[in-house]
């Protein structure tokens, strides 16, 4: 597996260090280092480091991986957060955040309905006085407003 | 003696009920802006400098101070508890004060952070009480040669964030210096990376890439761990039976390291621009290489907490040196703080204190004040913050998850950066999963812009020679201190090891 | 971050009002074009960036002065959409074409940010009520420096390759000297810097030969002599830069500053316009107004309406045209 992010990695610096090349100058008119200086040895080095980490991976791995349970506790979280930030952009700060907390809570505080709702309902609200009231900062604005 | 009498003539100014009171609301506000994450001082100044129009301008002034240095103290909390730095000043304080919370030391480690901002922000005062004058000397000595060097010495603890298996730590420094790029290039105005998106154009801000690294990635990975599956399993351990005080070991064995922060802190807070996160990582690294015991550091080493929050405070005062005696603001906050100044058509320079010597001395005065406020407020609050870590992990982390989503928007209102900030906890999961360093990554998105800037203003202004580098004073002396730094202080930790191993084994 | 100014209602009760008339699903206005402005419409102020800077100051210094002389009849709700140097905000404002109702004032990353990123909007795209003030910048040398005056400055810099600092590329710290460069017959090569205080640093560790700047932001360390103005690339010198030529001058004006202006959507109702141009007028004459403008160092330059867009047109056009010389941008 750690091979497969290497390789993800290396695909970056790939990419990374071609535009380096392609629309980037190395030095400008006057002969200074241009904006494609660093750019080009950042990229080089980047591939050809994760090249060699790659190697080593594929000679000897040994590295254990978690189990399938872990896996999927960590697949849950990672897909219910990405919901939760495409919630934050169609129906703002406060909405979003009761909705993911109600659907997270529901799962990992299993049976525990008033406790989760209230808090689902609580955290919104004390961000709401803290943020917008105490510190006058900003909250995501909804896209669509719901009607509430 | 001369600046004895101003300082009594300064305290006079400040100690009248109603600033006492503006002082008192600024601490507060401080402390909690600063336990957000992302919500730094400089965006809550800017939001409460509103507030202040209708106010006397010596009350106001201390109360955005206050603000500013307060949030100093706040900042460390989440970054104890949530492995989550409150901003970007608070960084290093994650390297050992996370394994102490995790070892079971959460009270001591708060107790201890508070002591030691404290200590930072006090001898920082003390030392603008007396030798403003000097530092503003060395503030106005620093051009791009220095500051290139500056940002190499930084680096150098970036070689220690590297770790165990090189070629990941390279490959994480280069991630940060590959995202450090990206945005306006300043020498010429070419767009890199930024494709046509007008949100790339000043960069990638470093706030939601170390929020999703640190915060998210660390809740990922507790979920990934099955924390919260046993009972009132908790990131961080709480044992009823360890004492919430810290030990007097805790205190014997830092005191130096509080002295050599402070000091260190304040001159590198005296550089406008450098400021509280490099004198923080740098005073770490200073810290670790000095220890007998090097490999402890990371683990949950209390110097290793105490130095870069001794430092971090000690620059935030420094830092009101340039502004104070240059009209210069050494960072973000500071610049609010000079818009505030020039909003009472008050112009900080090199004759500021002679003109206005109420106001100038009335601020020292109220650091002071100030500083002792803070360390009340945080020794109540502890007990406080302790109770958020017996909340089971599986209720916490949820909310975790709600507070670094809500604290980098509040920075610049930007969803771009939110999703940023999440995309970077994903990738932060993997590389603590695999072995990679996400301080690494952190760092070098930091120094990473400051070095090649500075690199390149310096080319241009010796038109391509690196004499440059030689020929003026300030530039030797960093290089003296940077080499002193590498060569001479692991020497002096290995000799200052050997000899307690003697002992030892005498003993 | 949304501050409502209320008039008479409860607090609470105002902001929940906003809230409902703010939100896109709120009635639509019946008979809008009758009378403007009215008081039940709420206007919807956009700062483009974020508590504390220069564009959020002026808005609210603005948005004072409109509720201190009662001169706006209906509620003003200011909201800072930073994000993307400016491009978040008028994007906002730009989407509300047509409206009398939404309005933002300008500074220099008006004309910049559309030269660098594929913004959908231009500046000359919105409604334009009134240039106010412009941001001028002096040009220094460090106080022990051996030049006095600008003629020797010119002289020197003839004779000698110098080094002149200012504050990013694509910004009038790097415009303003090139083109005076230029007219004056001389060349130099231009540092560019993140921020002011990174420059007067290093001008003031001599680093630098010169630099350009704000005056505002060095006042102090010009009145103690450390660094000393030569000159002045606005067309008054302001009281506290007195006995410094402008270029204009010596002989080479440039003509180019940055704006700060009001704006309303594109496409706003002609009285919407006509309204905010007679109202602006009142704001120019307050005292608060003048206070403003003095403590920023502001150059009071004020032209209305079409002259505005025709200025705002012009300055983009100088912008690319020098920053394509240098291939700054394509």
């Amino acid at each position: 597996m750690r091979v497969l992010f290497l390789v993800a990695l290396l695909g970056g610096a790939i990419f990374y260090a071609y535009i380096a090349f392609m629309d980037l100058n190395f030095m400008t008119r006057t002969g200074r280092l241009g904006p494609g200086f660093f750019p080009r040895v950042i990229g080089v080095s980047g591939i050809v480091i994760t090249l060699l980490a790659i190697f080593e991976e594929l000679r000897n791995k040994q590295l254990q991986e978690g189990s399938a349970e872990q896996w999927r506790e960590f697949g849950f979280l990672v897909a219910l957060a990405l919901c939760y930030a495409v919630l934050l952009r169609l129906f703002g700060g406060y909405v979003a955040t009761a909705l993911f907390l109600v659907v997270t809570l529901a799962h990992l505080n299993r049976g525990r309905l008033m406790q989760n709702l209230l808090i689902a309902v609580l955290v919104p609200v004390g961000i709401y006085f803290l943020f917008d009231k105490v510190l006058n900062a900003s909250m995501p604005p909804a896209l669509f407003a719901l009607p509430i | 003696m001369d600046i004895f009498s101003d300082l009594v003539m300064g305290l006079s100014v400040a100690i009248t009920p109603i600033n006492m009171l503006y002082l008192l609301i600024g601490a507060l506000v401080g402390m909690v802006v600063g336990v957000i994450p992302g919500f730094g001082p400089s965006a809550g100044l800017a939001i409460l400098l509103p507030v202040t129009f209708g106010m006397d301008p010596i009350g106001a002034i201390m109360m955005l101070a206050a603000i500013y240095y307060g949030a100093m103290y706040g900042g460390t909390i989440t970054s104890i508890l949530l492995n989550t730095p409150g901003e970007s000043a608070t960084v290093a304080s994650t390297f050992d004060g996370f394994p102490l919370a995790k070892n079971g030391r959460a009270g001591p480690a708060l107790v201890m952070q508070a002591a030691a901002s404290f200590v930072g922000g006090t001898v920082g005062v003390i030392l603008i009480t007396i030798l403003a004058p000097l530092f503003s000397q060395v503030s106005r000595s620093f051009g791009p040669p220095e500051y290139f060097l500056l940002a190499v010495m930084g680096m150098l603890t970036l070689i220690m964030m590297i770790g165990t298996n090189w070629k990941l730590g390279v490959i994480s420094a280069l991630i940060g210096f590959a995202l450090g790029t990206v945005g306006v290039d300043l020498e010429t105005g070419q767009g890199r990376y930024t494709f046509g998106s007008a949100e790339l154009i000043g960069g990638i801000y470093f706030i939601p890439i170390a929020i999703g690294l640190f915060g998210l990635g660390e809740l990922f990975f507790a979920f990934y761990c099955g924390l919260h599956k046993t009972g009132t399993g908790s990131i961080v351990q709480y044992d009823k039976e360890e004492r919430f005080w810290p030990t007097a070991q805790d205190w014997i064995s830092t005191k130096f390291t509080m002295v050599r922060g402070s000091i260190l802190g304040f001159v590198v807070g005296v550089i406008p621009g450098a400021g509280a996160t490099i004198a923080s990582l740098m005073a770490y690294s200073m810290e670790r290489s000095l220890s007998p015991t090097p490999e402890k550091f990371g683990k949950g080493e209390m110097a290793g907490l105490v130095a870069p929050e001794t430092a971090n405070n000690a620059a935030s005062s420094g830092a009101m040196i340039p502004l104070l005696t240059l009209g210069i603001p050494g960072s973000a906050s500071t610049a609010v703080l000079l818009a505030a100044f020039l909003l009472w058509g008050l112009r900080p320079g090199p004759l500021f204190m002679q003109q206005n010597p109420e106001l100038a001395w009335g601020l020292i005065a109220s650091m002071y004040l100030g500083n002792m406020a803070l360390l009340a407020i945080n020794i109540f609050a502890i007990p406080l913050f302790v109770q958020l870590i017996k909340v089971p992990y599986r209720v916490l982390g949820p909310i975790v998850v709600v507070i670094c989503a809500m604290g980098t928007f509040s920075v610049h209102a930007s969803f771009v950066e939110t999703y940023l900030m999440f995309a970077a906890g994903i990738v932060g999961f993997f590389m603590r999963l695999y072995g990679f360093s996400p301080a690494a990554l952190v760092l070098a998105l930091v120094l990473g812009p400051l070095a090649e800037e500075a690199l390149r203003q310096t080319l241009t202004i010796s038109r391509g020679s690196f004499m440059i580098f030689v020929e003026r004073t300030p530039s030797l002396w960093i290089i003296a201190v940077t080499i002193a730094l590498v060569v001479l202080l692991p020497l002096l930790g290995r000799m200052g090891s050997r000899a307690k191993k003697v002992e030892q084994a005498g003993g | 971050m949304t501050i409502t100014f209320k008039k008479g209602q409860s607090y609470l009760l105002g902001t929940l009002l906003a809230a409902v008339v703010a939100s896109p699903f709120a009635f639509a206005t019946e008979a809008s074009s009758q009378e403007y402005p009215s008081s039940s419409e709420t206007l919807d102020w956009t700062i483009a960036f974020g508590p504390g800077g220069g564009n959020d100051i002026m808005a609210r210094t603005i948005i004072d002065i409109l509720g201190k002389y009662d001169l706006y009849p209906g509620e003003i709700k200011a909201e800072n959409r930073a994000g993307g140097s400016g491009a978040v905000g008028w994007g906002y404002l730009f989407n509300q074409s047509g409206s009398g109702y939404g309005i933002s004032t300008t500074s220099g990353s008006f004309v910049t940010t559309p030269l660098q990123a594929d913004t959908p909007w231009q500046p000359e795209d919105f409604t334009p009520v009134a240039l106010l003030a412009t941001d001028d910048l002096v040009l220094v040398v460090n106080g022990s420096s051996e030049i006095q005056n600008i003629d020797q400055f010119i002289a020197n810099a003839k004779e000698n390759p110098i080094t002149i600092g200012g504050t990013g590329t694509v910004n009038v710290d790097f415009i303003v000297p090139t083109l005076f460069a230029q007219k004056a017959g001389f060349e130099f090569d231009y540092v560019s810097f993140n921020s002011m205080s990174e420059q007067t640093t290093a001008l003031l560790s001599q680093a630098l030969d010169a630099m350009v700047g704000n005056p505002g932001e060095i006042l102090g360390l010009i009145e103690s002599g450390d660094l000393r103005p030569l000159v002045f690339s606005g067309q008054n010198v302001p009281a506290a830069l007195e006995g410094v030529p402008t270029m204009g001058e010596v002989g080479h004006d440039i003509g180019v500053s940055m704006p700060r202006g009001l704006i309303l959507a594109p496409d706003a109702p002609a009285e919407a316009r006509d309204w905010w141009i007679e109202t602006m007028k009142k704001v120019v004459e307050t005292p608060e107004w003048a206070f403003y403008i003095e403590s920023n160092t502001l150059t009071p330059t004020v032209i209305y309406g079409e002259d505005f867009r025709t200025f705002l047109g012009n300055t983009k056009n100088g912008f690319r045209e020098v920053l394509k010389q240098v291939g700054a941008i394509k």
